[in-house]
């Protein structure tokens, strides 16, 4: 086929199902190459998005339906660029398309085989709160609904023992063992870099105690927390699995110092939290810490104004860096300077940490073998008020470029597009 | 013709077979007394949507010359295209198809099998009632034209305008002054990670080379109508009242903001003599005398910046000012050395990741900023309380503020000719806030830059250019457009002209006639969402393959 | 008291209310083109709606006629439907009327442009069949109710003794009645701008006619929550519907009669409604039995459905029914619950949106918080 008719797209978060949509929609051919085994990318993560409280599943799930029944796209989940060559309109990429060890096209996704295996690992895309077996789905709701064999820790495959209950349990023979990684060699005329974003190990912030301190969490588990696909099923309850928080601290700009830049999205998804926890644990009290607020868009700053009138208390500090927290008792005390530079102090069970968020996870090895340039916080660098990066033909949208929400992230992979149609057109 | 009603039952593997008697179902089905007159072919299959269960589906639909088609199987989320697809390759119209789900609404929800089996009987009864009464439906073809009306000469407007305009696709660029550039015209510098000024100039030098652009300067839209691919469109020059119309298939509402008068708010009085500036009107001193000056010529010893102006009236954060404040402080700094500025701010955002360091250089540059919780002007005396609750005062000799953005008249005005939505702030409303952001309600009809929201020059191009790419994939030159076919209809002796249906239709697609005194339908742009259906207090509107014949019958049977 | 005019002016009330309001649109004969009001009908048995440009005939109109046999709102729409009237207007009517005229206007089916919606503090009116079984005692009773001030009669209709609506609706101008005195009332700027062009001399202090209207209504609240009350009992629940409706003969009089049903035809009189024999045969056998015509309490219920958020309790459906069903009590009782679930009064003003035509995020919020009780309920059961 005509390189000019195919596209390749890495990463099928929002950004880069959208132009992978409109692609098809225009003719062309696209390549969808996701390392996980599911697409949807971070916003499926998210129980409902801000500013309008829509069920997140909802808004996605049926843009990932459209995306897997499309015949003009090919979806290669668990899958690797390896190597770019060429230029614009016409780059040779190779792929690998690691082996998922289970039939796509037989399995129904019926979830019988997990529950025998086993093999247990902690499941990281639920940040860590929950484990999943070596045959798994990320969540419930996956898309393709279809798991994936981790062939590192799989019984049979890292050749243990002639473990077969998965294949025993399935009564459509779609496990397969023998399935082998592919190498599959295609032409492109141009590259959309769709990566996302990953969030600051919170670790590495020290005073915030994230780690050493089981009352404290990160947004992102929050989120896993707060979704009715998520491990306690929209349950919210501390660690031990049974206390109920009464009181409850939202800590902004948590590694905003570490990082150097602002992450863009943090304070509004507070609002949001505010909002469903507050609903959900009833008599819950929130207090929002924070020192500047950046609400880009006409819609955003609304919903926080009516969060602070009913559901959160804000506490400005005038240094954020200098806030500590530790623990005392069963309790969280958080020491922060308040608008005066007074030391103020606060008792609550559970403090969420709005950490920053950094260039995704394996970015640097992508720019690298794309030959494009990346910026000083370690982002793909785009040309001033374009999608464009630093090579023709290769164009980024959405978080790999640096933080944004998901309007802005969709905003460029539908600029990517118009520039790649505009591209092939002359 | 008689009519020939083929059931299928899909057993989906042990989904449905494990936890539902298919054999009673085939049995039962295939015995209704109600349909004796009918010739019903019952058969059960072990997966309909595998590759196999296609190829069955389609071999049966047409050696048994099928007039109906009944799927029984899973959730229509599934497997309702696949289904329809299968229709596609045969005779039977696909709208004489409809899926009955008997997985997740009978098998997987319901633990005693016999009562399963039973409830799926029902539905199936259901769904060959209503199959009956479904009637065919054909999709209608338009003919569309390509070209491409772009309203503003902004940043927005000119990079749109680059994006699409080519070989098949003319653009009509309107302006309505008689310079193109919009307000960035009369920035003498851009922001660091915004794109050049002269990468400004060279477009709109591109823009007027390019013979695949007409523009019309002091030109407004007069009137609009049609729908993605034919908008008939007419223009009016402003000077001379002269018309013009056009053909176009898309359009881009790419005109621009204004900036709040911040003397309209209570704690903000000065007058012209005073040396009060909006950033906007440094920006043009500064493009037309080349230096920055009080009002009489001399240079400023002292500036006071002030953020968040009329931020909490307007409801919304502008999100640019903190960093073109920056700019203009730069600007003073370079030309004043020694210069005080104080900076009060509410807020910062900061919301690119070059912004933070952008602002730490004039930390290190001297400038003193001051974080506020209100702030009141008078001439050029400055009261404001700062976070520890400390009233002070300052009299500099220059005060630069930063008014919200605004949208302007003309989105009022465009809003009522296009019938596209304004949000409650006054800018235009998107499709949907996140995943569809420069679309609107209405199929060819897209919003970029400031006339959408508080932007700045770069969001406001890539804005432009995903105008540009939505334009691009929907409205391709030579491709026919096709709409959706299972619209609403009004059916004219039962409408009263109440209009009720023209409030709640959400994509413009009712209009009123005033002669015949009813509400139409236009059925291209109509999506068959059926809210007017839902509304309509004497049923006058019918919803295409959702009659209330067809779900009457449907309900019917389920309920024998 | 509104910002128009706290201020009527006091007209010439000598011989009588009726002559007084007759007398007012003599002298306003510049002002309009032409009046709508009731006159009784030659067989002295009736009233009928009808609309003069001659002012002979103002002498054998009555104002405020003792019943109300057709809905103003539905003569309004008449000549108005399908656009403005050619000429000025001016409909006097009673404040049930101007509410199902500003409803209908909403709705597209009145167009009040060269309308200039008249009312007055109404008193009631009778129930019409005991006025047309004896038409002279019926006018003696009205007549004894104007001369003695009586406002909360027990010879009115039921929906007249619980209105609390009675005074001062959304018109242009009204007729405050205090003591046997008619005050006029600019009750808008269109109102306001007539009364200046007839400059009548003399301004009169409301303050006591406001007093008493006050009272009255407080006595006719009472009377309504009683008599909500009652009629809550005597139909909640599926049963007692039931047995309300058991004598209906449906003969759909009242769904005729009232003005909010509009539409060109009521979908119970369609084909789609009328169920063929399978159906009917169907039911018979799943239940045993069936009473017929089968869709009576489904109409009443649709009828409903459809109208009681713009339902004003005119009363006429109650007038127009020929087995006394006390269906404008009902309607009445229903309609005031399901506008409060949308805060809306129908035919309180042109300004508010109809509920269906209007989407605030939070409508029905109790409703939000019975169903979250309900899920809580369900987990707690589990």
């Amino acid at each position: 086929m005509n390189p000019s008719d195919k596209i390749l797209v890495i990463g099928s978060g929002i950004a880069g199902m959208e132009a992978s949509l409109m692609l098809s929609k225009a003719g062309k051919k696209v390549y969808l190459v996701e390392r996980l085994p599911l697409i949807g990318g971070n916003v499926i993560k998210t129980g409902e998005s801000f500013p309008n409280m829509d069920c997140s599943t909802c808004l996605v799930a049926p843009i990932q339906q459209l995306i897997l029944q499309d015949k003009n796209i090919t979806v290669l989940t668990v899958s690797k660029v390896e190597k770019v060559i060429g230029k614009a309109g016409n780059f040779g990429v190779s792929l690998t398309k690691k082996a998922r060890y289970v039939n796509i096209a037989a399995c129904l996704g019926c979830g019988m085989c997990y529950p025998v295996c086993p093999v247990s690992q902690p499941n990281f895309w639920e940040q860590g709160l929950v484990e999943k077996k070596a045959i798994y789905v990320e969540c419930a709701g996956s898309l393709p609904n279809v798991p994936v064999i981790d062939p590192s820790l799989c019984l049979r495959l890292n050749g243990s023992e002639e473990c077969n209950l998965c294949a025993e349990t399935c009564i459509f023979g779609a496990i397969d063992f023998s399935e082998k990684d592919e190498l599959l060699e295609e032409n492109f005329a141009a590259i959309i870099v769709a990566t996302g974003f990953s969030t600051l190990d919170a670790r590495i912030i020290k005073n915030l105690g994230y780690g050493k301190f089981a009352g404290v969490y990160t947004a992102y588990e929050i989120e896993r927390l707060l979704a009715s696909n998520g491990p306690t099923e929209g349950v919210i309850k501390m660690r031990d699995g049974e206390r109920i928080p009464e009181k409850i601290a939202i800590i902004h700009c948590a590694g905003r110092k570490e990082v150097g830049y602002c992450s863009n999205v943090c304070c509004s998804y507070p609002s949001r939290y505010a909002h469903f926890l507050t609903e959900k644990v009833p008599g819950v009290k929130i207090f929002d810490i924070y020192g500047d607020l950046c609400f880009p868009d006409k819609a955003y700053q609304k919903l926080n104004y009516e969060t602070r009138k009913e559901k959160a208390e804000y506490l400005f500090s005038a240094d954020l860096e200098k806030l500590e927290i530790s623990e005392e008792s069963d309790k969280l005390k958080i020491k922060y300077p308040d608008a005066g530079n007074q030391h103020k102090e606060l008792l609550v069970d559970m403090a969420i940490l709005a950490v920053a968020i950094t260039p995704p996870a394996g970015l640097e090895d992508l720019t690298e073998l794309l030959e494009i340039e990346r910026d000083k916080y370690g982002f793909v660098k785009a040309e001033t008020g374009s999608v464009n990066t630093t090579r023709d033909g290769i164009y980024v949208a959405g978080c790999a470029t640096g933080p944004r929400d998901i309007q802005s992230s969709v905003l460029q992979s539908e600029a990517a597009v118009g520039q790649i149609l505009r591209f092939l057109q002359d | 013709m008689s009519d020939k009603i083929g059931i299928y039952v899909c057993e989906c593997g042990p989904n449905i077979s494990g936890r539902v008697d298919i054999d009673r179902i085939i049995a039962e089905i295939s015995n209704l007394e109600e349909f004796s007159d009918k010739e019903l072919i019952v058969k059960p299959h072990k997966l309909l949507c595998s590759v196999g269960g296609k190829a069955f589906l389609e071999e049966e639909i047409k050696n048994n010359e099928l007039t109906h088609l009944v799927c029984a199987a899973c959730s229509p989320r599934d497997h309702d295209t696949t289904f329809i697809n299968v229709c596609k390759k045969t005779q039977l119209n696909p709208y004489m198809y409809t899926i009955v789900n008997i997985r997740e609404q009978c098998a997987w929800i319901i633990p005693d099998k016999e009562k399963a089996t039973d409830k799926a009987i029902q539905y199936i009864r259901g769904g060959i009632d209503r199959v009956l009464y479904q009637e065919p439906l054909f999709e209608k073809q338009l003919e569309s034209n390509p070209d491409v009306l772009i309203i503003g000469g902004g940043m927005a407007g000119l990079t749109a305008a680059l994006v699409l305009a080519g070989k098949s696709r003319n653009v009509y660029l309107i302006e309505k002054t008689s310079i193109l550039g919009g307000k960035a015209a009369l920035f003498s510098e851009f922001l660091p990670h915004q794109s050049d000024i002269a990468d400004l100039k060279n477009k709109i030098k591109e823009v007027e080379n390019n013979q695949y652009i007409r523009i019309f300067r002091n030109t407004e839209l007069e009137k609009i109508v049609g729908f993605l691919g034919n908008f008939e469109i007419v223009l009016k020059q402003n000077q001379t009242g002269d018309t013009t119309d056009l053909l176009a298939g898309a359009v881009i509402l790419a005109n621009g903001y204004e900036l709040m008068d911040a003397r309209e708010l209570d704690n903000f009085k000065y007058t012209d003599a005073d040396n009060v500036f909006t950033g906007l009107e440094i920006e043009e001193m500064l493009t037309s005398q080349g230096k920055i000056t009080l009002r009489s010529g001399e240079k400023p010893r002292s500036a006071a910046l002030i953020h968040c102006v009329g931020r909490k009236e307007a409801g919304y954060c502008s999100q640019v000012c903190c960093n073109y404040l920056l700019k203009t402080a730069g600007y003073l700094l370079k030309q004043v050395p020694g210069i005080e500025i104080i900076d009060l701010h509410q807020d910062l955002c900061q919301p690119h990741t070059e912004d933070q360091a952008y602002f730490e250089s004039f930390k290190e540059k001297g400038m003193q900023f001051c974080r506020v919780q209100e702030v009141a002007l008078d001439g050029n005396k400055i009261e404001y309380v700062n976070m520890a609750g400390e009233k002070k005062e300052i009299a500099p000799d220059m005060v630069i503020i930063a008014p919200a953005m605004k949208a302007t008249a003309s989105n009022e005005a465009l809003s009522a000719l296009t019938s596209i939505d304004l949000h409650e702030t006054g800018f235009f409303q998107e499709a949907h806030i996140k995943i569809n952001p420069v679309s609107t309600k209405t199929d060819g009809i897209f919003i970029a830059g400031a006339s959408r929201g508080p932007c700045d020059i770069s969001e406001a191009m890539i804005q432009a250019q995903a105008a540009g790419g939505k334009i691009l994939t929907q409205l391709i030159p030579g491709e026919k457009i096709i709409p959706e076919v299972k619209v609403s209809e009004i059916l004219e002796a039962y409408c009263t002209g109440c209009k009720t249906c023209l409030d709640v239709c959400a994509y413009g697609a009712i209009y009123f006639d005033n002669e015949r005194g009813i509400s139409v339908v236009n059925e291209a742009i109509c999506r068959g969402c059926g809210n007017c259906v839902g509304s309509c207090p004497s049923g006058a509107l019918r919803s295409r393959h959702f009659t209330n014949l067809q779900l009457y019958q449907q309900v019917k049977e389920a309920l024998r | 008291m509104d910002k128009f005019s706290k201020k009527g002016i006091e007209l010439n009330s000598e011989s009588g209310i009726q002559e007084a309001i007759r007398r007012f649109f003599q002298d306003a004969e510049k002002i309009f083109d032409a009046v709508m009001l009731p006159m009784r009908v030659p067989a002295k048995d009736s009233y009928a709606w009808i609309m003069i440009k001659d002012r002979e005939y103002l002498k054998d109109a009555t104002p405020i006629a003792p019943i109300m046999p057709v809905n103003g709102a539905k003569a309004l729409k008449r000549f108005t439907r399908k656009g403005e009237a050619r000429l000025k207007v001016a409909a006097l009517m009673r404040p049930c009327e101007i509410r199902a005229a500003v409803e209908l206007t909403k709705l597209n089916q009145i167009n009040l442009d060269d309308v200039i919606l008249c009312s007055y503090d109404c008193p009631g009116a009778l129930p019409m069949q005991d006025y047309i079984s004896e038409p002279e005692a019926g006018e003696a009773k009205f007549q004894y109710l104007l001369d003695n001030d009586i406002w909360n009669s027990a010879e009115v209709k039921p929906v007249c003794r619980i209105c609390d609506k009675f005074s001062l609706p959304a018109s242009d101008l009204h007729f405050a009645i205090e003591q046997g005195k008619v005050i006029i009332i600019a009750n808008s700027e269109k109102g306001a701008e007539i009364l200046k062009d007839m400059n009548l001399p003399g301004a009169y202090l409301l303050e006591n006619w406001d007093r008493s209207i006050q009272q009255i209504k407080q006595k006719r609240l009472a009377a309504k929550e009683q008599n909500f009350a009652e009629t809550k009992n005597k139909i909640e629940g599926f049963e007692k519907l039931l047995e309300t409706f058991s004598v209906c003969i449906g003969c759909h009089n009242c769904q005729s009669a009232c003005p909010i049903c509009y539409c060109r035809q009521c979908y119970f009189d369609s084909v789609t409604a009328k169920p063929n024999a399978d159906v009917v045969m169907m039911k018979m056998e799943q239940r045993g039995g069936l009473t017929l015509p089968m869709d009576r309490i489904m109409f009443h219920t649709g009828r409903m459905a459809h109208m009681s958020l713009s339902c004003v309790s005119c009363g006429l459906c109650s007038d127009a029914c020929p087995v006394d069903i006390p269906v404008a009590e009902i309607f009445s009782y229903v309609g005031s619950q399901t506008q409060q679930a949308f805060e809306y009064c129908a035919g309180e003003s042109l300004g508010d949106a109809l509920p269906m035509k209007e989407y605030k995020s939070d409508e029905l919020s109790e409703l939000k918080a019975i169903l979250s009780d309900a899920t809580a309920q369900e987990v707690a059961d589990e």
